[in-house]
């Protein structure tokens, strides 16, 4: 009986996650704090919702704005649970993640942002117009295991390779992904980043298959 | 056929728009241009009517799509480009001589509309200029109702394209093609809100949010007409919200697909021709050929229902022309051998029967090297 509850409030908050609906999902955390659900299979559902929710990205059934709902629901449970008794913040791979500096548009790193945050990454998130030194410092202070870049014009795109290059030479094993409009593939190995992901939907598969490059010193 | 509309046009120096002719007519003139391209090389205008009426020109015509990257030809900075019109038709107008291609773009940066609103906007020396986000003209959906609609006439950055428009025409109204960027109504409210806020404003205020857009739009309207009042027979309307990417196709057809079809009715009102530009991952063509019935479309990705570009050139290829689709990653790194392969495969996709303009996917890169923007135009010499 208590675990059929238990599946049933755990299922409310992957739902409400995916349907970005606050409400429910302040319910299924209220049932879940009720039936002492342990803290991380409540995270789990939250992540599983949102997991849901990007694999279906851009498509009929989660549209960016839903999408991005979804990622401010998932954030609000997140907060609920970590300002519960007992229940602190989770760790995880260390993450810099920043748009480089002169550019503004903060939309694409915000929402990978919160993918690698909902995703066992600890994510360290400079914001926007970043300079270049500050992504070094920032590596080496936080042991960064990934180091994402995002460029949305072509004009900022170009500090990119002076980034990588400085920061391989200070942190070899750094893992370094770049995103953004102007680039594809070709233009992020010719940058010398270690992969590249073309949108939140490939994000994370793209990181786990530029470490596992990285680790095993394999080429791209 | 309003001959005495054609005649006004002509003895002002510019090109009557198209919409005054009938279809017989242009069919007639477009097979009559055709006919000839096969033993001579064609005027610009005349490779243009043969291949947006799909008959085959002498070769397809190229639309560089080259902005702010003319000012490498002065030594312009971004911000002289952005903020004087003069700097920009020079550079504009040089590079069509440099360069060459059918069609200049005519614009000075993305902000314009929005900063005529009041959006604070920064012109960087070595960048193009963005909205001042720390400041957004927009601070929450309450916001949006408050919007007041400017005049044109007041509106100093609108009006620099204004004159931009009148100095092309007057230099080369007669032979070359000058097609301005309109941003859309969201788009112009992403620039005075964040695009983040917009996305999630269109689904938690939608009201507020059209309220809004029906004040741009307003002013979108007003800022076309004076546009056309100044000769030019083609409007690029920028639809980026109409893609995958962005609202994807049932919000979007909600929300903006009224005001384009507004703005794409203004425009043929005024006896010229929709070129809608929508560099969005998966555009919606069939909502933005239903809503907004363009005579052309430049895009950067396949739409959201095409696995393929010959899938795309048999779906749509009949319905408008297609004016795409390299890649400006490709344009921005690759070398000329690179460039003009891609432009081969490009053209061998879509070039068949008319009705199609090689092109970049996006504005061509600012800050990448020339070199490539005339291996399009001679791209499309060589293999179309």
């Amino acid at each position: 009986m208590k675990s059929e509850k238990n599946k049933e409030a755990l299922n409310l908050i992957e739902k409400a996650v995916q349907d970005h609906n606050a409400k429910e999902l302040n319910q299924g955390i209220d049932e879940a704090f009720l039936q002492r659900i342990p803290a991380n299979e409540i995270r789990q559902s939250l992540f599983q919702g949102l997991e849901l929710s990007r694999k279906k990205l851009f498509t009929p059934e989660a549209p960016l704005p839903q999408f991005l709902l979804s990622l401010e629901v998932l954030h609000q449970g997140l907060k609920r649970l970590s300002s519960a008794e007992g229940i602190g913040k989770s760790g995880g791979i260390p993450l810099v993640i920043g748009v480089v500096e002169g550019d503004p548009h903060d939309l694409g790193k915000n929402i990978i942002s919160r993918i690698y945050a909902a995703s066992g990454y600890e994510v360290y998130d400079l914001g926007t117009q970043v300079p270049v030194d500050a992504f070094i410092s920032s590596v080496k202070e936080k042991r960064a295991k990934v180091l994402a870049l995002s460029s949305m014009i072509s004009t900022t795109m170009a500090q990119m390779p002076e980034i990588i290059k400085r920061v391989k030479a200070e942190s070899p094993d750094t893992v370094i992904m770049v995103g953004g409009a102007p680039l594809d593939i070709n233009l992020a190995k010719s940058f010398g980043a270690d992969g590249y992901a073309e949108s939140a939907v490939t994000v994370l598969e793209e990181t786990e298959a530029a470490m596992e490059r990285v680790s095993a010193k394999e080429k791209w | 056929m309003s001959l005495g509309g054609i005649i006004d046009s002509l003895r002002k120096g510019h090109l009557p728009p198209l919409g005054l002719i009938p279809d017989p007519v242009l069919d007639f003139l477009a097979g009559l241009a055709s006919f000839r391209g096969r033993r001579f090389e064609l005027s610009t205008i005349e490779r243009l009517l043969a291949t947006m009426r799909h008959k085959e020109p002498d070769h397809i015509p190229c639309a560089p799509l080259v902005g702010g990257a003319y000012r490498q030809l002065t030594g312009a900075s971004f911000r002289d480009f952005s903020i004087d019109a003069n700097v920009a038709i020079e550079a504009g107008l040089l590079g069509l001589e440099v360069i060459g291609g059918d069609v200049l773009l005519l614009g000075l940066d993305l902000t314009v509309e929005a900063s005529d609103f009041g959006q604070a906007t920064i012109y960087p020396e070595n960048s193009t200029a963005h909205p001042d986000y720390s400041k957004p003209l927009i601070k929450d959906h309450t916001d949006y109702r408050k919007l007041k609609r400017i005049e044109i006439k007041s509106a100093p950055r609108m009006q620099k394209v204004i004159e931009m428009s009148k100095g092309a025409l007057k230099e080369k109204g007669l032979s070359s093609v000058f097609v301005p960027v309109v941003s859309s109504p969201l788009s112009v409210l992403a620039m005075m809100r964040g695009a983040e806020q917009v996305f999630k404003d269109c689904v938690l205020y939608p009201a507020e949010v059209m309220a809004a857009m029906e004040t741009v739009t307003s002013v979108l309207i007003d800022y076309i007409n004076a546009l056309c009042d100044t000769g030019l027979i083609i409007i690029a309307p920028d639809m980026l919200f109409a893609s995958k990417s962005g609202l994807g196709k049932e919000l979007w057809e909600k929300m903006e697909g009224p005001f384009g079809r507004e703005i794409a009715e203004v425009v043929h009102r005024r006896n010229c021709l929709v070129a809608i530009h929508n560099c969005g991952d998966g555009p919606c063509f069939d909502s933005m050929i239903r809503l907004m019935e363009p005579e052309a479309i430049s895009f950067a990705c396949l739409p959201d229902d095409c696995r393929d570009r010959k899938e795309l050139k048999k779906k749509y290829g009949d319905q408008t022309t297609l004016i795409g689709n390299v890649e400006t990653a490709l344009l921005y790194r690759g070398s000329p051998e690179q460039v003009m392969e891609e432009c081969r495969r490009v053209i061998d996709d879509f070039a068949e029967g008319g009705g199609f303009i090689l092109a970049p996917g996006c504005e061509y890169p600012p800050n990448a090297n020339l070199l490539n923007a005339i291996i399009l135009v001679q791209a499309a010499r060589i293999y179309g």
